[in-house]
């Protein structure tokens, strides 16, 4: 057995011998040559390994470059906006009433704030925040364009000094000057002026702003987004190149911003303020406008609200404090405040009936306090019970008889009054330079039809002749028609603008009238006297005139004409007594014999329009008549 | 049986034969170091202070280049296993005594901090090539067994420091030694199947991060501002260079930050920023050269230490390139692996160096064959 296993094993080792044999362990040749084998074998690989990785970096260096060349500069190029400084808003004398001024702010920066929870839950630790302001820090977060967080508004250095005793609690924390609108006499301007908020969703979308990169605010109302594009001026901006942490390494370009123009408005401030004070604790709206060039002097909406609250960002509680308010301050009365005009309408309609020869200024109807109409039961009754006996139109305007104004109505027909109604600009907007106007409404039979899907009742021209039923009119709109009677049909549009100032050349820009001519067609120049001489007789002709208990004003004489708008429709049911007072209104325009100004009055459930609206407008004029020196020196 | 004319050098000119250094490796070397200096200089933003002290490194390679040069191969081979243990002790050190920011890969010896895993990166080819050079041919597999164990147990030590990228240079470098002593195809095929199936193994065993980069490799839009945030933005830095490059000092990839990493592991990166695929081409064109050279000079060597020592050599610089490059341009996951005599670092260049001073003193002390 060993034996065999031995001779088994020298067999092996035999074998293997022969097979790894020193001969051929040293054939250095072999060797040498299957080196060589391989070595060959591994310039290939290596070769092709070569040309792979060149392939692969011509196509990132040369075939991509374009895409990663821009990858590299949007990686290292940011553009920081400047935003351009407001123009400032002056009235026509030059009073500031929308200025600049440079608040702190206690901000965030964005791009620091890594975890939103973490963060608030810091903040809270330093600055109590109301529910209120919480939400507004949420909705910071959410807005897209704003790259701060603002913590606390307007804050002095005191409090500031304060705040910062916690400042390693909230590293990021710090202050920056903004620039905010604030209006010297923000009541008393408010539906003029508007105000001007953040930039939001929905002014990007809008069409009448121009929004420029790195914009914050914006004008959100009123003249400031009237002009918004004016006001604005260039935002400018800065190309920084930034490492890869951010940090700023140098400024590669700057363009400055270009400060937004200033604005002139035609409102003589003074007179804007005495107007305002006059309408106190009134509801309405008073305009006074220069009938031969369309500017307007005073554009008084009461009651005003307080603009500067919406320059900050508004507390929740402060909003809903105006919003509810009963008085609806934030309503602007003179564009958007549709009244039944009353007897103010009655001059226009008696012009209708002169120039389409249903009545001449002889006509004569008799009044007995009422009009019958037939098939009507009800009879239509003149405001003076007892009658007016045989009027004219002269008379009846002076009086303002209602049932002379029935009968001419009934004459003339809704299908001719509402035509010519138009012409004077009812039921359309005027086009002042502000957004929202409201239209007003002049009914027809048409109108009618299409809303109320009822026929047109004869009665209801009757109640359109005393300027009620179903008749709306603006104050603005009430101005302009006065106006062309002041100037015998050439009106002009009302405008607030007076003129821009370039910011950069200093030019000044004025309003372009010649683009805005409105003019009222067919006038009779015989009818306008008539009409004009009874209004003049309204205010002049003691006892007759139905506001002719005004105190005189001494060298002038006023064209007017009172309306009392009733009201009992709508409101009736819910409001308390004073909402069931009738509208006061008055038109007028002075002086009689060369018209300066329309004053138009419109006062909400004021009563009578000659006991209450009447001595406002006079009250107005004779304080342009004595300051008018420095206006109409500053007017050229 | 041959016969050698022993220490027949071969007819050098001038200094370079006094020197036993192959001139034409030796300026294609020296190009690239001033490429890198250039490159460092440019991507500090002048920091001149790093370029001095990178050129004092490159410094000290060369010197040790030229001195190793002149170590005849045969003395190289009686010296291998020594080196090989005592580095293999150090990195048995460095497992206790390690430290190190990420993971323990130094040796703090109070008057120099190395990693003995650099040197692992010569002396594993070294021991390979001195096991196999008194082996019959073609190797038997138990050799085979042994030269893998030879590998494998630096390897291993090193990923556990953790440093896979340099355990996985380590490991391709023995196993081209390994490739290049000679191998069955069978045993070659059935080698390669094995590693992959090994594969999952060394996934479970591989920390977090590195698992993190491995799937950052094969998808890297996935976490642009993580781990792919590196590779998209060395991307961008090497695409933004285009043709011509962006030119000296004008490399914003790197110099702005965006590129992390701009003298050391992505120095490739920072280089394409400024000087664009033409200055790409030269470069890699270099290294290709530098690795040809070697293998032509393995080709030529007398003996199979020279061979395989010289062609692992060689061929392994050339991977280290490989798998920088391929880190930077995205066909490899992103290890830290320096780009041969570009990337700044003490303990890499003089290693670098070295290992071509062993490449030229195979070239220069080659002995004629007679027959």
């Amino acid at each position: 057995m060993k034996t065999k296993a031995r001779q088994d094993s020298i067999r092996k080792r035999n074998k293997i011998e022969e097979k790894y044999s020193w001969d051929r362990m040293n054939d250095a040749e072999e060797e040498r040559r299957s080196h060589s084998y391989r070595a060959i074998i591994a310039t290939l690989v290596v070769l092709g390994i070569f040309f792979t990785y060149m392939i692969k970096l011509y196509e990132v260096q040369v075939s991509n470059y374009e895409y990663y060349s821009t990858k590299s500069d949007s990686n290292r190029i940011k553009i920081r906006p400047i935003p351009a400084t407001r123009g400032k808003i002056f009235d026509r004398n030059g009073n500031i009433i929308a200025k600049n001024i440079n608040t702190f702010n206690l901000i965030v920066k964005k791009e620091l704030i890594k975890n939103k929870e973490k963060f608030l839950d810091r903040v809270s630790r330093i600055i109590k925040l109301d529910s209120n302001q919480k939400q507004n820090v949420a909705n910071q977060f959410k807005n897209r364009r704003l790259k701060d967080i603002t913590l606390l508004e307007d804050i002095t250095m005191e409090k500031y000094s304060k705040i910062s005793v916690d400042k390693h609690i909230l590293p990021e924390m710090e202050l920056s000057t903004k620039s905010r609108r604030e209006y010297p006499y923000p009541y008393a301007t408010a539906h003029i002026l508007g105000y001007t908020g953040k930039v939001s969703d929905a002014d990007i979308e809008s069409e009448v702003v121009q929004i420029q990169e790195g914009m914050i605010e914006i004008g959100k109302l009123g003249i400031e987004r009237f002009y918004q594009n004016i006001l604005a001026g260039e935002s400018g901006f800065e190309k920084l190149e930034t490492d890869a942490l951010g940090e700023v390494v140098r400024t590669i370009e700057t363009k400055d911003s270009r400060r937004g123009d200033d604005i002139y408005l035609t409102i003589d401030l003074n007179l804007q303020k005495f107007i305002y004070k006059l309408m106190k604790n009134k509801e309405g709206s008073v305009i006074v406008m220069n009938p031969n060039n369309g500017e307007v002097l005073a554009f008084v909406s009461a009651p005003g609200y307080n603009i500067n609250l919406f320059t900050k960002s508004i507390s929740q509680k402060n909003y809903n404090k105006i919003l509810k308010d009963e008085r609806k301050p934030m309503i602007n009365r003179a564009i958007n405040g549709q009244y039944p005009p009353g007897s103010t309408l009655k001059p226009f309609v008696g012009l209708i009936a002169l120039d389409e020869g249903i009545i001449n200024s002889k006509k004569l109807i008799s009044c007995s306090g009422a009009y019958k109409l037939n098939n009507h039961k009800r009879p239509f009754k003149c405001w003076k019970k007892e009658g007016h006996g045989s009027t004219d139109l002269s008379y009846a305007l002076t009086q303002s008889c209602d049932v002379f104004f029935y009968r001419v109505s009934e004459l003339t027909g809704i299908d001719i009054i509402s035509e010519h109604l138009y012409k004077y600009g009812f039921g359309q907007k005027t086009y002042i330079d502000l957004y929202n106007e409201s239209t007003g409404l002049v009914p027809d039979r048409k109108w009618k039809r299409k809303q109320l899907q009822k026929p047109w009742y004869p009665g209801e021209t009757l109640n359109v002749g005393i300027g009620q039923g179903y008749f709306l009119s603006t104050p603005i709109q009430l101005t302009l028609a006065t106006a062309s009677l002041a100037t015998a049909g050439q009106t002009y549009t009302p405008h607030l603008f007076l003129r821009s100032q370039d910011s950069k050349t200093g030019n000044f820009i004025n309003y372009k009238k010649e683009d805005n001519k409105f003019i009222t067609p067919n006038v009779d120049y015989d009818s306008l006297d008539i009409v004009h001489h009874a209004m003049w007789r309204v205010t002049n002709e003691r006892g007759v005139g139905t506001a002719s208990g005004l105190k005189k004003i001494s060298n002038i004489e006023i064209a007017g004409k009172t309306g009392t708008a009733q009201v009992y429709s709508l409101d009736a049911g819910k409001s308390s007594k004073k909402k069931l007072q009738d509208h006061a209104l008055f038109i007028s325009y002075a002086p009689f014999e060369n018209p300066e100004i329309v004053v138009t009055v419109i006062v909400e459930h004021g009563g009578g329009g000659s006991s209450t609206a009447a001595p406002i407008a006079r009250d107005t004029i004779e304080y342009y008549m004595e300051h008018k020196k420095r206006v109409v020196s500053y007017n050229e | 049986m041959s016969e050698y004319i022993r220490d027949q050098v071969r007819p050098f000119s001038g200094l370079s034969s006094l020197l036993h250094i192959d001139t034409k490796l030796f300026i294609a070397i020296i190009i690239i170091t001033i490429f890198g200096l250039t490159t460092i200089y440019s991507s500090s933003g002048g920091d001149l202070s790093l370029v001095v002290k990178q050129f004092t490194r490159i410094t000290i390679g060369i010197v040790t280049m030229i001195f190793i040069a002149q170590v005849h191969p045969d003395n190289l081979k009686l010296f291998a296993p020594i080196l090989f243990f005592f580095t293999l002790i150090l990195l048995i050190l460095v497992l206790f005594f390690g430290v190190g920011n990420t993971a323990d890969r130094w040796l703090d010896l109070y008057f120099i901090r190395f990693q003995p895993s650099e040197l692992m990166k010569i002396f594993v080819p070294l021991m390979v090539a001195y096991y196999y050079s008194n082996k019959p041919f073609p190797p038997r597999t138990k050799y085979i067994f042994i030269a893998i164990l030879i590998v494998l147990t630096p390897v291993l030590m090193i990923m556990k420091q953790p440093d896979l990228g340099t355990a996985l240079l380590i490991g391709m470098s023995g196993a081209i030694a390994i490739l290049l002593a000679g191998i069955s195809l069978k045993f070659f095929i059935g080698s390669t199947l094995g590693t992959f199936l090994l594969a999952p193994l060394l996934w479970m065993n591989m920390h977090d991060y590195q698992k993190q980069r491995v799937l950052t490799f094969f998808n890297p839009e996935s976490d642009p501002m993580g781990s792919g945030y590196h590779l998209l933005q060395s991307k961008i830095a090497l695409g933004s260079g285009g043709f011509f490059g962006k030119g000296l000092f004008n490399g914003t990839q790197s110099k702005l930050g965006f590129v992390p990493e701009h003298s050391t592991d992505f120095i490739f990166t920072a280089f394409g920023e400024e000087f664009g695929f033409l200055g790409v081409l030269l470069l890699m064109t270099l290294y290709l050269f530098i690795a040809l050279r070697g293998l032509s000079i393995s080709v030529q060597a007398t003996d199979n230490f020279g061979r395989i020592l010289s062609g692992t050599l060689s061929l392994t610089i050339f991977l280290y390139v490989l798998v920088n490059v391929g880190m930077v341009i995205g066909f490899l996951p992103v290890v830290g692996a320096p780009l041969p005599f570009m990337s700044y670092g003490g303990t890499s260049m003089v290693t670098l160096f070295a290992t071509f001073g062993m490449i030229m003193s195979v070239k220069s002390h080659q002995r004629i064959l007679r027959k």
